[in-house]
């Protein structure tokens, strides 16, 4: 499983390890994680992810890289846990709800930037 | 080839948070485009966020509960930047065929049959072909397109505007409108829905009249309230709904119990359906006033009063201001 999955702590440390290659080490930030606490990452594309850290990172004009992770279909389906606890903190009960959270798609990061080039696979061909 | 549009910014105080743009099917097709390219094309003429509604305005629609309607939307879209997003940014409606067996599934459609049985027929997109899972929406960037192009939303700052089809009718028919925020009725009543295949907002029936989607209480009624809102002139949505009602339609029955609905048959002294409203939805109508009691009220008016007597009968909207849409939707051309 080691060789699929990316402990999200690991990812986080190759993303700055990434950016170590070129003459001139690059400052690494990353965003939309920051909800996280653990997680499994795709082995596949974490690979590719700090291939494109290290590319930019190796550019002489690029100073510092930013990662951001926003979802790839801009709906996403949450399971909400309604929790009831007594004094002691213990959970008498729960309602569980669903909830769709609406996000805005990727244009938003573009910075106005038009140099851009898409690894991205088509929804349904992943 | 025009195009009518309403200006993201300020209206009577109300934040528009997206420019909300219309174009016309058969316009689109003269001009040897197809509706996607003008989606893509009328996108670069703003810097902002856009939303944008392409119309057959010889098709006909159905409200949330359940009036059919002249004029629909027949694709939607999002743009921002003066792009639209490859996957997620066009969505089209699908054609529901006549049927009688579909007016028998959904009973309100009897007034398709009474009154348009050689329209076309659109609500919300089919969908086993969109790729968003739950909300009929389109998004680029900032802009968002929700529920079948009639909530429109800046994803960033997070406002909204409540734009149900009656109200978008007015502006691509030059009528007149009413700018305000949405109030408690509203948000109660766009929760009272009919049973729809590729309904505007549920892709299957789920919601039958005299029950409630929203089915939270006496929080249904916060849900939109302070929400900017474009909707028609209240002597229409009472000539539409009178007219449901002359086809046979009955609240709760074949129509939703939505406030408007049952003011309408309130006080014209007509049949509401009592035993089907649900107590979940009949709990929501009562934190809006609209109680058993005030419903037994008939007031036994004639059509033609009840139309007069529009904005005192039925309620909706708060802070409102009526403009002629002259005022507030403008012309523009695009060059092809």
């Amino acid at each position: 499983m080691k060789l699929m999955h990316t402990k999200l702590t690991e990812f986080i440390e190759k993303m700055h390890n990434a950016a170590k290659h070129g003459k001139k080490e690059k400052s690494v930030t990353i965003r939309g994680l920051e909800n996280l606490k653990s997680a499994k990452m795709q082995s596949l594309r974490t690979g590719r992810i700090e291939d494109a850290v290290t590319d930019l990172a190796e550019m002489e004009n690029i100073d510092s890289v930013e990662v951001v992770v926003i979802p790839r279909v801009p709906e996403t389906m949450h399971t909400v846990l309604v929790k009831g606890k007594d004094k002691d903190g213990k959970t008498e009960k729960i309602v569980l709800e669903v909830i769709n959270i609406i996000h805005p798609t990727e244009e938003v990061e573009f910075d106005g930037c038009t140099n851009i080039v898409d690894h991205r696979p088509k929804i349904g061909l992943h | 080839m025009r195009y009518l549009m309403i200006p993201e910014g300020l209206l009577d105080g109300k934040i528009i948070p997206v420019t909300v743009v219309f174009m016309f099917a058969d316009e689109i097709e003269e001009a040897g485009l197809t509706q996607d390219e003008a989606i893509i094309k009328v996108a670069k003429e703003f810097t902002g966020p856009v939303a944008i509604n392409i119309f057959d305005k010889n098709a006909i629609t159905t409200t949330s509960d359940g009036l059919v309607v002249e004029g629909a939307i027949v694709r939607m879209g999002a743009a921002d930047g003066g792009k639209v997003n490859e996957d997620f940014g066009i969505l089209p409606m699908a054609e529901i065929p006549y049927s009688e067996e579909r007016i028998k599934d959904e009973p309100h459609l009897i007034q398709w049959k009474k009154l348009f049985p050689e329209r076309k027929l659109f609500r919300g997109p089919d969908p086993a072909k969109k790729l968003i899972p739950v909300h009929n929406v389109t998004i680029t960037g900032r802009a968002s397109n929700n529920n079948s192009a009639t909530e429109m939303m800046n994803i960033i700052t997070m406002e909204e505007l409540i734009f149900p089809i009656l109200g978008q009718l007015e502006c691509i028919n030059d009528g007149n409108v009413i700018v305000g925020y949405t109030g408690e009725e509203i948000s109660v009543g766009i929760g009272m829905t009919v049973a729809e295949q590729f309904g505007r907002v549920f892709p299957h029936p789920q919601f039958h009249a005299g029950e409630t989607a929203h089915n939270s209480g006496e929080y249904a009624k916060t849900l939109k309230r302070e929400i900017p809102c474009i909707v028609c002139d209240k002597k229409v949505i009472a000539e539409k709904t009178i007219r449901a009602l002359k086809c046979g339609c009955v609240p709760a029955r074949e129509l939703g119990c939505s406030p408007v609905v049952l003011s309408v048959a309130r006080a014209l002294g007509s049949e509401i359906d009592f035993d089907r409203i649900q107590p979940s939805a009949q709990a929501e109508l009562d934190s809006v006033g609209c109680t058993r009691e005030w419903m037994h009220e008939k007031l036994n008016l004639t059509e033609e009063e009840v139309i007069a007597r529009a904005d005192e009968l039925i309620p909706g909207v708060t802070d409102g201001k009526k403009h002629k849409v002259s005022e507030i939707v403008f012309e523009k051309e695009l060059v092809i």
